[in-house]
Formats: structure tokens, C-alpha cells, sequence
């Protein structure tokens, strides 16, 4: 972790394995609420990282013991960005932002974009070295309000 | 994941404790409903007051266990979620699957408003 001209950093390699979400999960909001975001905003940067985290255990790494998840966390100022990077094979991610309408009611799947969407004021994936990298930006609110229940 | 179960009048209510986000949960899930299911106990109530949170594969278990119950002629509902994991099935329309209540006798007392 660093700090440097009131920007705070932090990168997590993490295990293929959901149970280290928690330790994601409380680093971030440790950071966020550092940086005075509101407890909306807080809560909903963590879910948005922490279902950034489990597809990329999930669906990128496919739960290899081998494989690892790298995020990093920045808050500079009034935004906070995270990257999250799996080790898996890549991901239509084009196709998936394409569908916009969400996944039918009664289907078990298809939600993890909707919810890292309707959480973050930016979401924004790239395909690299073998790995998807995704990127999600959260402004600080001031307090105004949360991000998911106005969207 | 941990699961407890009691009953309140014609409800079973599974109250659970810990985080949703898949892997062996699913099995756990899907092993408790099955045995409610066999003993015809099919007004559930599951209780989200413990569980800190929830990811896109949670959700989908708990879709899938509803739509067990429901093709069993049972319904399933959903209690005490704080506003983190209220904000999630709003934002993913689940609000409209799932009846949300704020009080064990409400959830309750849904079941049998429904068979009226």
C-alpha cells in the first residue's frame, strides 16, 4: 500500500477462491471510508469490486489453484478506481455490454455486469496478456446518495 | 454459509448466516430445500438479516431454489435484507420476483394471503 500526493494505492493478489472476497471486501471499505465516502457510495463500490472479484474467480480462473486474482485499488482525491485481473482466458465482453436489457427474471445467470454497471459510475473491460482486466470508477458523492437504487 | 431452520405457524424459515456468493453454498441450498420439499414444507421464508453480502451467484441460488419451490406449488419469499443487498435485487429487477418484507410476521402471514 503507498500513499503520495493524497493518492492511495493498494494492490490485493488473491487466491482463486471466494472466501478471500471478505478480505477484499473490508479493504476497500476501509479505504473508502478513509477517503470520506459516503456509506452509500462505500457499499456500493464494494459490491461492484467484490462481483468484479468472483467472476474473475469464478468465470476467469475457474476456481485453478494455480491461478491468480490481482486488484488494485486508487482513490485519488474524489475517485476511486479498481482494476481486477484474472489469469483466465480472456472474455466477449463487447457482446456482453452489448445486451442491455438484462437477463430474463427467472434465469439463474447473466447478472454480474448489470450489478458492477449499475454500482460504479464506469465500467470498462479489456482483454490482456491471456487475462480480462476490469476497470471500475467511483466518484465520491458528497453524501448525495448511492449509486444502484437511482439508476 | 450457515443454515438454520425453525418453522412459525404454516412457514419454514431458513435463517442464514454469512456471505452468498456460490461455490458449496449452491449444494447446501439446494440440499435444504429438497428436504423441506419432501416434507411438504413449502411456504419458505428465507431470512437475509445475517447475511453481509451477496454476489450474482447467490442471487442465481436463490432463483434457482425459487423456482424449485414454485414448480413444487410452494412460494418462497425473502426477509430482513439490509439495504446493501436491497439495492442489488432492485437494481437486477429481483424486487419483483421475490417479496421482501421487513417482519418475520408479515413474511409469514404472506402465505396464507396468497391461498385467499
Amino acid at each position: 500500500m503507498g500513499k503520495r500526493n493524497n493518492v492511495e494505492h493498494m494492490i490485493l493478489n488473491i487466491p482463486s477462491d471466494l472466501k478471500y472476497l471478505g478480505a477484499v471486501d473490508a479493504a476497500i471499505q476501509d479505504l473508502a471510508r478513509e477517503f470520506s465516502f459516503s456509506p452509500d457510495a462505500v457499499n456500493d463500490v464494494s459490491t461492484a469490486l467484490v462481483e468484479a472479484c468472483s467472476n474473475a474467480i469464478e468465470h476467469g480462473n475457474h476456481f485453478a489453484k494455480d491461478k491468480r486474482v490481482v486488484v488494485t485499488l486508487r482513490f485519488n482525491g474524489n475517485t476511486f478506481v479498481a482494476t481486477v485481473k484474472d489469469e483466465g482466458g480472456g472474455f466477449d465482453y463487447e457482446k456482453a455490454l452489448r445486451d442491455e436489457s438484462g437477463p430474463d427474471p427467472m434465469s439463474e445467470r447473466g447478472r454480474g455486469i448489470l450489478i458492477m454497471r449499475a454500482f460504479t459510475d464506469a465500467l470498462a473491460f479489456r482483454n490482456e496478456n491471456g487475462g480480462l482486466i476490469v476497470e471500475l470508477t467511483k466518484l465520491r458523492d458528497d453524501g448525495d446518495g448511492g449509486g444502484g437504487r437511482d439508476k | 454459509m450457515k443454515i438454520t431452520q425453525r418453522e412459525v405457524g404454516s412457514a419454514a424459515i431458513l435463517d442464514l448466516n454469512g456471505k452468498l456468493t456460490g461455490g458449496p453454498d449452491a449444494d447446501t441450498f439446494r440440499d435444504v430445500f429438497k428436504s423441506l420439499l419432501d416434507q411438504d414444507k413449502k411456504n419458505i421464508v428465507v431470512n437475509l438479516e445475517k447475511v453481509s453480502w451477496i454476489n450474482s451467484t447467490g442471487l442465481g441460488i436463490l432463483i434457482n431454489n425459487y423456482n424449485t419451490v414454485r414448480k413444487a406449488g410452494g412460494d418462497m419469499v425473502v426477509m430482513h435484507a439490509s439495504e446493501r443487498i436491497e439495492s442489488i435485487l432492485y437494481v437486477t429487477k429481483l424486487n419483483l420476483l421475490f417479496k421482501s418484507f421487513d417482519s418475520e410476521d408479515d413474511a409469514v402471514r404472506s402465505f396464507s394471503q396468497a391461498t385467499r
